[in-house]
C-alpha cells in the first residue's frame, strides 16, 4: 500500500483505467475498469468516483472479475457527474476510492433465492449472483427486474447467460409483467414461505418489497442509495434511519459503512 | 520554509492548514487516507452536551461550484466523545480542535466545562454559526449580545486557546466578531457556511430534509475572503479563514486577506489528500508571490486598496 505510517495502514484515492465502455441502455453506460484493488470487492461495494462534480459518485459494482482484476460500472447519466462518467472511453483514467461500504452477506446454502432490482439498482445483483452461484447451493434461483420501458430492463441478457430463471415487469407493459417487481415477488414468496431476498433500485421499490416483506420469515437484503459525501463515514451525510441505536448519537446510520446493504430489519421505512 | 503558526494562548500549529469541522469526522475516519500527523490540526464535529440526531436525509446537495448540507450537527454528546474519541486522538500527533454547540448559553458552558479537563483538546471553537439547527446555533451568532453572553460563559469555564466560528448569515459578521473578542476570544474562524435551498425538480420539494442548508464549496470563497478582510482589519486577534478553499494559492488569498491560518473542508470529499498537497506546495507558493514567510503574507493586502 502506498505510504504506510506507523501501524496505519494507509488508503488513498487512486487511478484505474478504462479498458472497455459500452452502452447498455439508453443514457446507460457500462464501464469495465482494471483494477485488481476494486476487483477484491464483495457485491454490494461500491468505488466512489471522482467527477467534475463537487462531489464524487457512488457506484456499486455491476461485475466482479478477481481473475483478471476488472470490475464493471454501470452509470445512469442524470447530472453533471454522471454525464460525464458515461462519457468516459476505453483508455480514459478514473479517479476512486474503494471498494467501499459493506456489501450482501453470502447467500444461506439449501434456503431459495430471489434477487429483485430495479432500474439501475440491478447491477450489484449480478455480481452477487455471478460471485455465488456457483459457491452456494441453493434450491431455487429467481431473479425479478423492473424498469419503465424494455430497454431499461439492463443486464437482463446477462442474468438469462447465467441460467437463471428471470422474471421482468415494466411500468408500460412493454416487457414482462405490466407494472412493478411486486406482484412476481409477492407470489414468489407465497411459494416460498422461507428464503433469502436481495433487493437493489429506487426508494419507491425497496419501500415497497421492504412492506411485502413484513410477515414473511425469510431474510432480505436490501442494498441502498441515498446522496453521499465523503464515502468514508466522516460527513454523516448518507444516512438511513434504523432501529438499532446507530453512531454518532442517533438513530441514523450511515449508508457509506455501515450499508449499502442492510437486513430489513435493521431499517425504519416510512 | 518554516510554517508554523503561533496563536495565543500558546498554541502552535506545525502549518496553518486545519481540517475544518464537519468534514473530517471524529478524527479516524480519514486517518487511513490521509495523514493527519501532516496537518496544522484538526478541527473535530460539532459537540453538544447530549446526543442529538441530526436532520432528516437528503442532507446534501450538490450546485455549481458549491455543496448545500444540512447535516443538523449529529454528534454522540460530550461524554460519549471523550469516552469514545479522544483515545483515537491520543494517537494524532497534531492540534485537536473541538467544536462546541448547544440550544443555550449554559449547553455551550457544560461542553467547555468537560472539554477542559481533557489534556488532548488543544483549542476550542464555539460555533455560533451553523445554519442548519432550530434554537441555538446561529442565533447566538446572529446577536452580538447574545454571541458575548456565549463566549462569557466558556471563558468562565476555560483557560484552553478559544475561537469564535462567526457566521456569514449577518449584515455586519465584524460586530459579531468584535462582540465574541470583547468577551474574551483569543481568535476568530470565519466563515461558517452561507444558508440556501435548492428545489429537487423531480421530487416537487425541498432538495435537502431540513429544508434549507449551508452552502460550502469554491462558490463561497469570495463571500469569505471579504469577510475575512473586514473582520481581520477590525479585530485585534488572529483570524483563522475559511471557505472554498482548493489550492495553496487559495490559502494565500486568506493569508493576505488577514488570515493567520485557514481551514479546508470541501474539497477533502474529493480529494482526501488535498489538504497534505497544499502543505507540500505552499513555500513555494509563497515564495513565488514573493513572501519569505507566512507572516509577511498575513494581511499584506490589508494595507492595498481603500478601505471605505
Amino acid at each position: 500500500m502506498n505510504g504506510g505510517k506507523g501501524m496505519h495502514c494507509m488508503k488513498r484515492d487512486y487511478d484505474v483505467v478504462v479498458v472497455q465502455r459500452r452502452v447498455i441502455a439508453p443514457q446507460h453506460v457500462e464501464l469495465i475498469v482494471e483494477s485488481p484493488d476494486l476487483a477484491s470487492a464483495q457485491p454490494g461495494q461500491f468505488a466512489h468516483v471522482l467527477t467534475p462534480g463537487m462531489l464524487r459518485r457512488p457506484i456499486s459494482f455491476s461485475r466482479i472479475d478477481r481473475a483478471h482484476g476488472q470490475v464493471g460500472l454501470i452509470v445512469q447519466s442524470v447530472g453533471i457527474g454522471t454525464e460525464w462518467l458515461c462519457n468516459r472511453q476505453a483508455g480514459d483514467r478514473l479517479n476512486v476510492l474503494g471498494p467501499l461500504g459493506r456489501g450482501f452477506s453470502p447467500p444461506e446454502a439449501g434456503q431459495p433465492w430471489a434477487l429483485v432490482g430495479g432500474g439501475v439498482g440491478i447491477p450489484p445483483l449480478y455480481a452477487a449472483l455471478q460471485a455465488w452461484q456457483n459457491t452456494v447451493h441453493v434450491p431455487q434461483v429467481v431473479v425479478i427486474l423492473g424498469a419503465r420501458a424494455a430497454a431499461y430492463l439492463i443486464m437482463a441478457d446477462d442474468f438469462g447467460r447465467l441460467g437463471v430463471e428471470v422474471r421482468t415487469a415494466t411500468d408500460d407493459g412493454s416487457a414482462g409483467q405490466h407494472g412493478t417487481v411486486l406482484s412476481a415477488v409477492t407470489e414468489w414468496m407465497g411459494v416460498h414461505r422461507e428464503g433469502q431476498m436481495m433487493a437493489c433500485g429506487p426508494t419507491a421499490m425497496l419501500q415497497a418489497v421492504y412492506q411485502v416483506t413484513a410477515n414473511w420469515s425469510g431474510r432480505t437484503q436490501l442494498a441502498l442509495e441515498q446522496r453521499m459525501g465523503c464515502g468514508i463515514g466522516a460527513c454523516l451525510a448518507c444516512v438511513v434511519a434504523t432501529r438499532s441505536p446507530g453512531t454518532h448519537g442517533s438513530q441514523y446510520q450511515r449508508v457509506c459503512t455501515e450499508g449499502p446493504v442492510f437486513d430489513r430489519e435493521e431499517l425504519v421505512f416510512s | 520554509m518554516n510554517l508554523g503558526v503561533n496563536l495565543p494562548r500558546g498554541l502552535v500549529l506545525k502549518n496553518p492548514i486545519v481540517a475544518a469541522s464537519g468534514t473530517f469526522g471524529f478524527g479516524p475516519e480519514y486517518s487511513s487516507y490521509v495523514d493527519v500527523d501532516a496537518l496544522g490540526g484538526i478541527a473535530v464535529k460539532g459537540i453538544s452536551p447530549d446526543p442529538w440526531p441530526g436532520n432528516p436525509p437528503p442532507r446534501v446537495w450538490e450546485t455549481p461550484a458549491g455543496l448545500l448540507n444540512s447535516i443538523g450537527l449529529q454528534n454522540p454528546g460530550v461524554d460519549a466523545f471523550i469516552q469514545e474519541d479522544i483515545p483515537f486522538l491520543n494517537s494524532v500527533k497534531t492540534v485537536v480542535i473541538a467544536n462546541i454547540i448547544g440550544h443555550t448559553v449554559d449547553e455551550y458552558r457544560h461542553v467547555a466545562q468537560r472539554l477542559q479537563r481533557e489534556p488532548r483538546i488543544d483549542a476550542l471553537e464555539v460555533n455560533i454559526s451553523c445554519p442548519n439547527i432550530k434554537e441555538g446555533g446561529m442565533s447566538f451568532g446572529s446577536d452580538p449580545d447574545q454571541a458575548f453572553a456565549v463566549m462569557h460563559a466558556v471563558r468562565e469555564v476555560t483557560d484552553k486557546p478559544v475561537m469564535v466560528k462567526v457566521s456569514p448569515n449577518v449584515a455586519e459578521p465584524w460586530v459579531i466578531a468584535q462582540s465574541v473578542v470583547a468577551a474574551g476570544a483569543d481568535m476568530v474562524s470565519a466563515i461558517n457556511t452561507v444558508i440556501g435551498m435548492a428545489i429537487d425538480l423531480k421530487a416537487r420539494r425541498p432538495a435537502l430534509g431540513g429544508v434549507t442548508g449551508g452552502l460550502s464549496g469554491p462558490a463561497l470563497k469570495p463571500i469569505a475572503v471579504r469577510m475575512v478582510y473586514e473582520i481581520a482589519r477590525r479585530v485585534g486577534v488572529p483570524v483563522i479563514g475559511m471557505g472554498g478553499i482548493q489550492s495553496a494559492e487559495d490559502v494565500l488569498e486568506f493569508l493576505m486577506a488577514g488570515a493567520k491560518a485557514v481551514m479546508v473542508g470541501t474539497i477533502t470529499f474529493q480529494h482526501p489528500t488535498r489538504m497534505v498537497e497544499i502543505i507540500r506546495e505552499l513555500p513555494s507558493v509563497l515564495q513565488r508571490y514573493g513572501f519569505a514567510s507566512l507572516d509577511e503574507a498575513t494581511g499584506a493586502a490589508l494595507a492595498g486598496g481603500v478601505a471605505l
